[in-house]
């Protein structure tokens, strides 16, 4: 068991490394030097700033710097505001957009679970069919409409609720978290509908309801341990899009975090910043799907034959 | 022994229905489907026609007219530039529309070669394929089409290849799960008896066979696609002024929504219908094409 975990986590090595590769090399590819500006740069300074970013090494010795600093944690400076680093950038938008990304999970999972189970137990009639187009809306309404929705009725129409930063105001943090749980608390919702209703099917649960287990111990302890599976293997994937998709409602909501943060760079073509920021991300999301691989592992015994 | 003549009517044989036949008919009854189907193709249509339908230009302004309500002159109202707002949402419906298609079959293409390869050859070959398959999974891909959009700017082309380069993963998951499935079957192993040679039966053979599974993915794929389309253009990363398209809409209409609220609410509703359509047209084509999985 063990040895299954730790080769899982030295497979994911040699995909940072490649990410982090291919992103540096992307960024190099990209035309125009940084410090392209509309007044032209003499050359002597030019010289002297491609001096101080190292950028007048050969390109793989510029890698292995760059690969050194970043095992020390060190993101190098900006290109576009020399007075700061992308390390302290990181570190101030990283903590807002984890809190974010966690309480919309926790509304994808408590309210797409719940929604989802209720739905499995009477198949085919009310009981399934509102919670199910619920998540049929939630599904076909993206984030970037839900969340001016919100915003319209209410913040502006019923005026209940802040509609713009971030733990400044109490309950400014209600509507960005639902605006981006809302969508996988819809797919959580057909994935837990989906599993309860195989695992219901399954002879052991039939077994456990004539032996005489009450119906509620039958879905709790037996039923939704099974049928969990598919809402795990989706996890992984789902924290990836809560971290893009944190992009939109942190420009919404306009919401001090690495998204933010990541589009300003964007458009600044601050290419130090950019190419950080993609490799953090990368290394969350690569980190999120372990911890889910993982945790299908533990839940299933059956998958530890497998290599 | 002899044999009685059998009254044989070939009139009154029941004429053999194929798997399609039966699926289509399984999918008419299923209103919701139908009605998606019903909306996608008049929205294809109005897209087609919309150099010669459309009321408006798309990109001539009407200063002195500002934003107004929706209007008999105006259904949908116009922006603050005087533009009707029906035209802009007909020509962002030809983007849409076009991205979603587009980038759908590129990834339908790389997605079901891929698949199809690594399942029926399977072994050493299989494994490595789909390791990279895995690799890729994990990667942050909005995030690399954003890197990508800064790179190399923002042109159409690349918003259609980034994109279906993101989407054929899992259509190779799953088209190489049912090659997999496909393959041990008596008809092939006949086309192998008679000298068949090896890429002939997986296109030829094997892909066909695999039609069910690809459509359904294929009709599921197209509205991710739209999303994430739309999604870029809110952010200003996708399609550029003046061309529209029904995110970078979405994007002016929140900016303004507090005055002008039809500029969010219409362009809103008509994306939102859209994927409804899609969605509930990839549920139903499930039912129907795989009558094993449906309605429990």
């Amino acid at each position: 068991m063990l040895r299954i975990f730790l080769q899982r986590c030295l497979s994911a090595i040699p995909v940072l490394f490649l990410v982090v590769l291919f992103t540096f090399i992307l960024i190099r590819l990209a035309p125009g030097g940084p410090f392209d500006d509309e007044r032209a740069v003499p050359p002597q300074v030019l010289e002297n700033l491609n001096k101080r970013y190292h950028l007048d090494d050969p390109i793989h010795v510029q890698f292995f710097d760059y690969v050194k600093h970043l095992l020390q944690g060190d993101f190098g400076p900006s290109f576009k505001y020399p007075s700061r680093t992308v390390t302290e950038v990181i570190y101030a938008g990283i903590p807002v957009t984890l809190e974010l990304s966690l309480y919309a999970f926790l509304v994808a999972l408590v309210f797409g679970i719940t929604s989802g189970v209720i739905a499995s137990l009477k198949p085919n009639t009310l009981q399934d069919y509102v919670p199910m187009s619920a998540a049929m809306i939630g599904i076909c309404l993206p984030s970037f409409v839900l969340g001016p929705l919100l915003i319209l009725v209410f913040g502006i129409q019923l005026d209940w609720l802040p509609v713009s930063g971030w733990g400044v105001t109490p309950g400014d943090k209600i509507l960005p978290s639902i605006t981006l749980g809302a969508g996988y608390a819809a797919y959580l919702a057909r994935l837990s509908r989906g599993g309860m209703l195989e695992t219901l099917s399954q002879d052991y649960i039939r077994t456990a309801r004539a032996k005489g287990l009450s119906g509620w111990r039958v879905v709790f302890h037996h039923a939704l341990r099974g049928a969990l599976a598919p809402v795990v293997s989706f996890a992984g994937p789902a924290v990836a899009g809560l971290l893009s998709g944190s992009f939109v409602v942190e420009t919404i909501y306009q919401i001090p975090g690495l998204g933010r943060f990541y589009l300003q760079a964007a458009f600044n073509r601050d290419y130090t910043m950019i190419l950080g920021m993609t490799i953090l991300f990368a290394f969350l999301i690569i980190i999120c799907n372990l911890l889910a691989d993982l945790l299908l592992l533990w839940l299933n015994p059956k998958l530890r034959g497998r290599k | 022994m002899s044999t009685e003549a059998v009254d044989f009517d070939l009139n009154r044989l029941e004429k053999g229905r194929s798997l399609w036949q039966d699926a289509f008919s399984r999918l008419k009854k299923n209103t919701l489907a139908m009605g998606g189907l019903v909306f996608l193709l008049l929205l294809i249509v109005l897209a087609v026609l919309t150099p010669w339908i459309a009321p408006y230009s798309y990109e001539e302004q009407n200063l002195m007219l500002g934003a107004t309500p929706p209007s008999a002159e105006h259904w949908f109202g116009t922006d603050i530039f005087g533009r009707d707002q029906l035209t802009r949402i007909l020509y962002g419906s030809r983007i849409s529309l076009m991205v979603g298609f587009i980038a759908t079959a590129v990834a339908l293409c790389i997605g079901v070669t891929w698949g199809t390869i690594a399942g029926y050859i399977g072994g050493r070959v299989d494994a490595l394929m789909m390791r990279f398959v895995d690799i890729l999974y994990a990667l942050p891909f909005t995030i690399f089409i954003i890197l990508l959009t800064v790179v190399f700017g923002r042109s159409m082309l690349l918003l259609f290849l980034a994109i279906g380069a993101v989407e054929w993963l899992t259509m190779a998951r799953i088209v190489r799960g049912q090659v997999m499935a496909i393959k041990h079957q008596e008809f092939i192993e006949a086309a192998v008896a008679m000298g068949m040679s090896r890429p002939r039966i997986m296109f030829k053979h094997v892909a066909p066979n695999v039609l069910g599974p690809i459509i359904i993915y294929t009709t599921l794929t197209i509205p991710s696609v739209i999303l994430l389309e739309s999604f870029l253009s809110f952010l200003g990363l996708g399609i550029q002024a003046p061309q529209s398209s029904w995110g970078s809409l979405i994007s002016y209409g929140v900016e303004t929504m507090e005055e002008y609220p039809w500029l969010l609410i219409f362009p809103a509703l008509t994306l939102s219908m859209t994927l409804f359509a899609l969605n509930f047209l990839g549920d139903g084509l499930r039912d129907a094409l795989d009558p094993r999985v449906s309605k429990d």
